[in-house]
């Protein structure tokens, strides 16, 4: 894995772990956690550390955040199809957040 | 179970010292007496199998409470006050002595007319099933105060054979236990050596129990199913997953705490509370978890339960009622899969499979460099206690522990009773003429 890939890795755990962290109900978490989960699945679990800390709280963002780091995936030679599913996946779990 | 099968030779012998005239018991002829009492032989030489076998495990960690004497450097170590490797030699000796035949599995299962006889083979049974539970390979946990409530026991059981070799003498070819007064003068001097100290009854927890299954077939309905998933999760836990699949089954456990706090508060609002700390707790867990990896161990068997039991739970009537019984199940599931997730997360970290993820370094340009590999991904833990998920199960899965049980359990003192009991006195006939 190139440094590149990497640093867009860790920005799209952080950025859908800090969903998962704002997230209203427990299902709409655990739905973020699925995403994140799904992410190191396609990698084999060779991801880098996240830090969702000093994220913004502002959820809108960091979906577009989190979505436009997972679409950029693409570029360091993850199957579209994957990213596609993973992007699906995010915009379910974030329909089930905002109920 | 020790306990079980322990109470049970105890209570059949304490039953048999309580019968006297036992010639007129046995039988009315001498061929039939004959075969009891080989019958019996046969039984009795199975508890002195047991009897031998376990003052054998028991031996290496009891020690006499005999003061000892002073070291006298010009004699070889003494033996002195070592009533337990008397009684050993004394059991083993008697064991190997003896001409008869320890009974088979055939007559062990064959229950019998005679109540004499019943009462030896139930006493017979329970000591060839107690030889799996102080089994050297179950034995190896064993505390020396556990160690010498077994001796004690032997020690009891042993003396209870010695009176009834006595009583049955008159039996029709009868074969006395090889070496019985020196049997019956070891098991006293155990078993007033063992009374000096503080025994343990938690040895009775102690022992062999049947594996516990997956329950397999198709989902039961209703709580039945949610139930039956959390089971066999328990169960399927047992292999070592890796770290996606327990991130996995650690959501399935905040989601089904959660989940169940409804159903629980109408029945019981402290188990509800209970959950859903529980719930918590795992939510923190599962934060601090996203930043350990590792891909040894399995766990999908276990990952596919998890999923099971949150999407039967989901699936069920918000209007039912969950018996306080099933609440009970579900709690005692979940202490059972708290504790195995910490056991597997301490030594999962112990043993290198789950390690911590590394922060990617800031890319630096114009370093000389046109491609920048990422040469770290992983960092072994070097302490367990540094990272912040096994603080956090130390200090807030980790069930408390239950004080075991240490009551000397009604059978003890039965036999005791037993040993030391008086036949009734016979009341003198009216129509006897007095002197």
């Amino acid at each position: 894995m190139l440094l590149p890939h990497a640093q867009t890795l860790a920005q799209a755990r952080s950025y859908v772990a800090a969903l998962a962290d704002r997230a209203l109900t427990l299902d709409a978490s655990s739905a973020y956690e699925r995403v994140l989960l799904e992410l190191d699945r396609v990698h084999d679990d060779e991801c880098p550390a996240l830090d969702a800390e000093d994220l913004t709280d502002d959820r809108d963002i960091l979906l577009a955040a989190a979505s436009s780091a997972i679409e950029e995936l693409q570029t360091h030679g993850i199957d579209p199809l994957s990213v596609e599913l993973i992007l699906a996946m995010i915009v379910d779990a974030h329909d089930l957040d905002i109920g | 179970m020790y306990g079980e099968n322990g109470a049970q030779m105890r209570t059949e012998l304490a039953a048999l010292l309580r019968q006297h005239r036992i010639m007129h018991r046995l039988a009315s002829g001498s061929a039939e007496r004959a075969a009891a009492g080989q019958q019996i032989l046969r039984f009795r030489q199975t508890v002195l199998v047991w009897c031998a076998q376990a003052i054998g495990v028991a031996r290496p960690l009891t020690f006499p409470n005999v003061p000892p004497k002073p070291a006298d450097p010009f004699r070889a170590a003494s033996d002195h006050g070592a009533a337990v490797a008397e009684l050993a030699r004394a059991l083993e000796a008697a064991r190997d002595q003896a001409t008869t035949r320890a009974a088979s599995s055939q007559e062990f299962t064959t229950p019998s007319t005679n109540s004499v006889v019943e009462h030896w083979r139930l006493a017979a049974r329970a000591a060839a099933l107690a030889e799996h539970d102080t089994a050297p390979d179950q034995s190896i946990h064993l505390t020396a105060a556990q160690a010498r409530t077994i001796a004690g026991d032997v020690a009891a059981i042993s003396q209870a054979l010695v009176v009834l070799d006595r009583r049955y003498r008159n039996t029709p070819d009868w074969e006395s236990i090889a070496g019985c007064d020196r049997i019956g003068w070891a098991a006293l001097a155990t078993a007033l050596d063992v009374s000096l100290g503080q025994p343990d009854y938690s040895v009775d927890q102690t022992g062999w129990r049947p594996r516990t299954k997956a329950i397999g077939g198709p989902a039961k309905p209703g709580v039945l199913g949610v139930l039956q998933a959390v089971h066999n999760l328990l169960v399927r836990l047992e292999s070592f997953p890796d770290a996606m699949n327990l991130r996995l089954v650690v959501d399935s456990q905040r989601l089904l705490s959660a989940g169940l706090v409804p159903y629980a508060e109408r029945i019981d609002p402290h188990l509800a509370r209970q959950w859903g700390a529980r719930a918590e707790t795992y939510s923190r867990i599962q934060r601090e978890l996203r930043n350990i990896g590792g891909q040894l161990g399995n766990g999908s068997g276990a990952a596919g339960e998890a999923a099971n039991a949150v999407g039967r739970l989901k699936a069920l009537h918000p209007e039912t009622v969950i018996e306080p019984r099933m609440l009970g199940g579900f709690h005692a599931l979940f202490r059972r899969i708290d504790s195995r997730i910490i056991d597997i997360l301490e030594s999962g970290v112990e043993r290198g499979a789950f390690v911590q993820r590394v922060t990617v370094p800031r890319l630096v340009s114009g370093d000389g460099r046109l491609v920048h590999r990422v040469r770290e991904r992983f960092v072994p833990v070097v302490r367990a206690a540094d990272l912040e998920v096994i603080r956090t199960a130390r200090e807030q899965l980790r069930p408390p522990e239950q004080p075991p049980t240490s009551s000397t359990g009604r059978s003890r003192s039965d036999l005791h009773a037993a040993l030391v009991h008086r036949p009734p006195a016979k009341e003198p006939r009216r129509d006897t003429p007095r002197l």
